[in-house]
């Protein structure tokens, strides 16, 4: 793409014809010349995305050095799997991602399943499809909040964060918790839904529909965002590699990787799904394309709720598991999370105990390589904008 | 997948190969021939995306696994390169040159595994542990729970019983223990 | 820039005409939903303490303690969980996992107190204003974290066992007993309803371990005889199971037996460490009466302690009831020989043919031993007294058993009724059933009783076995009269029983005379109970014994009674079961050995 050299696009190649000056292919800044100042953004920061920081260098309001530090939310969940039994896992996991927590906790009862040989109900499938759906609309109006508020358009933020409450109203009636929910067990999940929940679910779609019409005209087709986000933080195709990047913001450089239709879970390979891709790679491409995944998800509850079986199991035939042990093996399992490929690789050694649980969230690297690098030559004013693009989440980085 | 496992047979040792679904693989292969099937793989056999590199310790066999998990967009299939290095001055090389983000993962593995990766840039940076004064704690080795308590402080007041001991305590506290057996020998 | 990006930005006014959506007074507006993990609450009376919510917790919030009014009692430990709010993370696994079902929670969310000691309680003791609350999270009824499914005994067809003595449990395999010891979920409530207090959760540990040396070191450390016990004890340490509350017990019995089938009987030195005893190290001697259960586990704790111990058996074989009460298709003779020959191999003398008080007086014993222990069970019948029962066709059914045992031959009639509905009065109906079936190729047996179908002291099994050999169960019937023609028995008449035992709870059956039946037979048995034969004991030894008002022989917490070397267990003191019997024999050995040290 002969365009990104372009001067109207920042951030993969930086221009450094003023500063600061190169030596050796490095970038020499020395704070002691007054030209620069060094500040962190975070982790105490409006502008920051959860408990991390980033520590920057900037001459006048443009960032020349940045670095990400994290580490503020490390709670070790991987080391803490190693010392419970596989059943105790569940309730740690979801923590690893607040605004998604499904998707961890259904990683981490597929990747038991995978190892222990289970084959989950037809039922359960549904219902774990359809709580990872809900997982998606609840974490993109989260994000859709945080993207206009990361502008300075706090209403939008009010409004789609409020709506995000009313999907934590059915996880509340649902699984029995408002944001950790807890509901996927090995073998399946803990309830059915309760009575009348498809009614209200699909008077949430309508409203949640009703409310993104609105934020489609205040903050996509905004000539303030565009002006803001478009050519900010352009992800190209070449960098997808590089970094591996993925989810949305593989998708919007044009790498068509969603797991949900190259590596089907649960029974999205009995739903339409579509890959959405753009090309511009930038925010605004990025914005868009989540704006229209919601959209999707939003149909794809709505499928799910009229296929889902009214009987069924919720649970496969399981051993006691208290006393669960899991026959040696490794594997590797992902779903897609609004932020891209979420997996969860586990060892285990035939006890009663994970060997190893690793969590890769896709922020791992979005935050640390990626924001790093497009962070450089852009203003302080965009990097909260910047952070938000990238949509990442710390908790996940640091486990 | 099977033309692909011949190949790298016949490329490298290949010490192990096991099929986990249809979209999960993982070969296990010598640590000096590492950075020549990965290069390989990733530019000739499409296993562009490196998902993570990870370690798992296998303290009674003093070594380490390390895990280079691959993906491949054409054809959907995740690879699992696995390695077994040493524990002790456990070291490896470094793959930052050909994922960008390689050095993210080798700076993790050295914080909470002690594993090194010599070349890696920014490798001895803190991650998430500022300031820690332990051994590398992802080391199987490493007691939690005796941090733990060594580090925190419990809550006062708090008893527990066990059950069988309770009701025996309660109930037949008189009944004998089950008696020595008398051998010649002692 | 497009003009309509300027302008559609606008309509962001729109909704300033909104209903806004917040809540007004969230603490009364908005309680949680139906399904809320909210605090937790504890039914008392259903809960047993069985500390399972306290092993599962991932957080180690919840600790089980005393609760002033809670007793501990069979199957209930006392203990309540406690639960510090500090560390709960609402997970509810402690919900999911309680297998009594007590531990629920409900909707409440909101709750302020000063003291942060408030936050840790009781659930279920302490008041709270959530006690009451009828929504909450609760267990689904399609989810299990325990397992509540036993894994199916193998049993042989009733056409192919109803001929035969053959036995009909097949016993776990290893793949079997290791899926069903998994079920366990080592809360160790068993332990203490067990009369020998065997350590259950251990060996249960140890199959699922699939280490049975160490499985058999912990049956022999309370139980000599897990052949026998894994087949015929009367389990009662599943009733005390905490799954029982919510499904099938663990089937620690037959686990029991897994154990001690898979070992053949010449390891069993090597691995219990029994091959060097001490020889006579204390030379002193003591005498067993009868080689029941209570008598060779008191002879086999004696042996290992290094006494000199023989057992006086007045019949021809080992075993005692479990050999002459118990039909061979419960079990095998050759399991209790399995039991019984280990203990010869370490250096028990048995003496077989030899009646206490007929070929050598309990006086020679007492001279020529340092210590007596009596375990001569209830050998004798009782019968029911109706007008009829002292024809010569009317029999104990005690009797009868010891008959077929013996291999004497029986005269089995056409039709056969049996009074009683115990586990003997079951073992007779279908020995009896099985000899009609080889006499007669037909089944025309009735068993009938007092009690109720429901409150019959048998087995259950045992009732849906005989059944399924074709035997008539009529429960609910008191015998009246054996009619009796031309001196042949023709049948039995009975009324209906309306119950069996008064308000205070003593023996007292009433019976609606109105409601009759007439069992036709030309043989009846009776199996109302079993008396003791303590004929053995001299007049001067008698004038001495201190008895119990019901006919007892006295005893002390160590089966030890007045005169200080005679010791006395089994049947006649406990029971009547094998396990008591186990148990009474090993409290006692304990007893002679302190007895005989501090003599």
């Amino acid at each position: 793409m002969s365009n990104l050299s372009s001067s109207k696009y920042r951030g993969y190649e930086a221009d450094r014809s003023k500063y600061p000056e190169m030596k050796n292919g490095k970038a020499v800044i020395d704070l002691d010349s007054h030209k620069y100042t060094k500040i962190w953004q975070g982790p105490q920061h409006p502008g920051v995305t959860g408990n991390m920081s980033v520590e920057l260098i900037v001459n006048g309001d443009e960032i020349v050095w940045a670095k990400t530090h994290v580490g503020y939310l490390h709670r070790a969940f991987e080391k803490l799997m190693e010392r419970r039994k596989y059943i105790q896992c569940f309730p740690l996991v979801c923590r690893i991602c607040v605004p998604e927590p499904d998707t961890n906790e259904y990683c981490v009862s597929a990747a038991m399943e995978d190892l222990a040989g289970i084959t989950v109900p037809e039922k359960a499938q549904w219902l774990r499809t359809l709580n990872l759906e809900m997982s998606r609309i609840g974490s993109y109006l989260m994000w859709l909040g945080g993207q206009a508020g990361s502008l300075g358009m706090g209403a939008i933020a009010q409004w789609t964060v409020g709506m995000r409450d009313f999907w934590l109203d059915l996880f509340e009636e649902m699984t029995g918790g408002r944001v950790y929910h807890m509901y996927m067990i090995p073998g399946g999940v803990r309830k059915d839904l309760p009575d009348g929940f498809k009614e209200r679910a699909r008077d949430l779609i309508i409203r949640t529909r009703r409310l993104l019409s609105d934020v489609e005209n205040t903050f996509i087709s905004n000539a303030l965002v565009k002006s803001r986000l478009q050519g900010l933080g352009i992800i190209t195709p070449e960098m997808v590699d590089e970094f591996g990047i993925v989810g949305p913001n593989a998708r919007a450089a044009g790498r068509g990787y969603d797991i949900r239709i190259n590596n089907p879970y649960v029974k999205y390979d009995e739903l339409d799904v579509k890959m959405i891709t753009s090309t511009v790679g930038d925010a605004y491409a990025r914005a868009q394309l989540r704006y229209n995944d919601l959209h999707q998800s939003l149909d794809l509850v709505s499928e799910i709720l009229d296929r889902m079986p009214e009987e069924g199991a919720i649970q496969a035939e399981m051993p006691n598991l208290v006393n669960w042990k899991i026959p040696p093996g490794q594997t590797y399992v992902k779903a897609e999370s609004t932020r891209g490929e979420h997996g969860f690789y586990m060892v285990s050694d035939g006890s009663e105990k994970p060997r190893r649980v690793f969590a890769r969230g896709a922020s791992y690297t979005h935050a640390i390589s990626v924001l790093e690098k497009l962070a450089v030559n852009i203003s302080i004013s965009d990097l909260a904008g910047l952070m938000v693009s990238l949509h990442t989440c710390p908790p996940e980085i640091e486990r | 997948m099977e033309q692909l496992i011949k190949k790298i047979k016949g490329m490298v040792h290949l010490r192990a190969y096991g099929k986990q679904r249809d979209d999960l693989h993982f070969v296990t292969v010598d640590k000096a021939q590492l950075e020549m099937i990965l290069a390989h793989l990733k530019n000739y056999e499409g296993f562009t995306h490196l998902a993570f590199l990870q370690a798992v310790d296998l303290l009674e066999e003093g070594k380490f696994r390390l895990i280079y998990m691959l993906y491949n967009y054409s054809t959907n299939v995740n690879l699992g390169v696995n390695v077994l290095i040493d524990r002790d001055n456990a070291e490896m090389n470094s793959i930052h040159k050909l994922w960008a983000h390689g050095w993210q993962y080798q700076r993790e593995l050295h914080e909470l595994f002690g594993i090194d990766f010599p070349d890696s840039p920014r490798v001895h940076e803190s991650f998430v542990l500022e300031g820690w004064e332990e051994m590398p704690p992802m080391r199987r080795d490493f007691d939690t729970l005796e941090y733990s308590n060594r580090t925190f402080y419990q809550r006062p007041g708090r008893s527990t019983n066990d059950p069988a001991e309770y009701m025996k305590e309660k109930i037949y506290k008189n009944y004998p223990a089950a008696p020595v057996i008398r051998r010649d020998n002692e | 820039m497009k003009l309509k990006d300027v302008l559609s930005p606008l309509r962001v006014w729109e909704r300033a005409a909104q209903k806004p959506w917040t809540i007004k007074d969230p603490i009364n507006d908005r309680p949680g939903a139906d399904n809320y993990r909210g605090f937790h609450k504890n039914d008392f009376s259903k809960c047993i303490g069985c500390g399972t919510c306290e092993e599962i917790c991932q957080n180690d919030a919840i600790d089980i303690v005393p609760v002033e009014g809670q007793e501990t009692v069979d199957g209930d430990s006392g203990l309540r969980p406690m639960i510090d709010y500090g560390r709960c993370c609402w997970c509810a696994l402690c919900v999911d996992v309680c297998p009594t079902g007590s531990l629920t929670m409900s909707n409440d969310y909101t709750w302020i107190a000063d003291d942060p000691e408030d936050y840790r309680f009781v659930p279920g003791a302490d008041k709270t204003k959530w006690q009451d609350s009828t929504v909450g999270y609760t267990r689904s009824p399609d989810i299990q974290i325990l397992d509540y499914n036993r894994v199916d005994m193998l049993e042989i067809k009733p056409e192919d066992r109803d001929k035969s003595f053959i036995e009909i449990v097949k016993g776990y395999n290893k793949e079997q007993a290791i899926k069903e010891a998994e079920r366990c979920i080592q809360c160790g409530l068993c332990t203490a309803t067990c009369p020998a207090h065997m350590d259950i959760p251990g060996y249960i540990a140890a199959i699922r371990d699939d280490d049975l040396d160490q499985a058999l070191r912990i049956l022999y450390e309370t139980n000599p005889m897990p052949e026998i016990c894994g087949r015929i004890c009367t389990h009662k340490c599943e009733t005390a199971c905490a799954l029982h509350n919510n499904g099938d017990p663990l089937a620690i019995r037959w686990l029991k037996r897994y154990i001690a089938d898979q070992i053949p009987a010449d390891k069993y030195q090597e691995i219990l460490g029994t091959a060097h005893l001490v020889d006579e190290q204390l030379n002193r001697k003591v005498a067993v009466i009868g080689a029941g259960p209570a008598g060779v586990s008191a002879a086999y704790y004696l042996a290992i302690m290094g006494y000199k111990t023989k057992i006086y058996e007045a019949l021809p074989a080992s075993g005692g009831m479990a050999r002459y009460g118990i039909p061979e298709y419960r079990l095998p003779y050759d399991q209790i020989d399995k039991d019984v020959e280990y203990l010869k191999t370490l250096g028990v003398e048995i003496q077989y043919n030899t009646r206490i008080g007929e070929d050598i007086t309990l006086e020679e014993l007492h001279r020529e031993y340092d210590a007596v222990f009596a375990g001569t069970g209830l050998h004798l019948g009782r019968s029911t007294r109706v007008p009829g029962s002292d024809h010569s066709r009317v029999y104990f059914a005690t009797d009868m058993l010891r008959e077929v045992t013996l291999g004497n031959e029986i005269d089995v009639a056409e039709n056969i009724v049996v009074i009683g509905g115990g586990n003997v009065a079951m073992d007779i109906t279908r020995t009896l059933a099985r000899l009609q079936n080889q006499k007669y190729g037909k089944v025309q047996v009735l068993a009938t009783c007092l009690e109720a179908e429901e409150v019959m002291p048998a087995d259950l099994e045992e009732i849906v076995e005989a059944r399924e050999e074709n035997a008539v169960i009529e429960p609910a019937w008191g015998p009246k009269e054996i009619e009796i023609k031309n001196g042949k028995i023709t049948g039995l008449h009975v009324s209906k029983c309306l119950s069996v035992f008064d308000e205070d709870g003593r023996f007292n059956p009433r019976f609606d005379e109105e409601q009759k039946k007439f069992f036709k037979a030309d043989m009846i048995v009776e199996s109302i109970g079993q008396g003791m034969d303590l004929s053995y004991l001299t007049e001067e030894i008698k004038a001495e014994l201190k008895m119990t008002p019901r006919g007892r022989i006295e005893v002390n917490d160590k089966f030890q009674s007045n005169l200080k070397w005679l010791f006395v267990g089994g049947d006649i003191i406990e029971g009547p079961d094998v396990i008591h019997g186990i148990a009474n024999g090993y409290v006692a050995a304990r007893g002679i050995d302190s007895y005989l040290n501090s003599k």
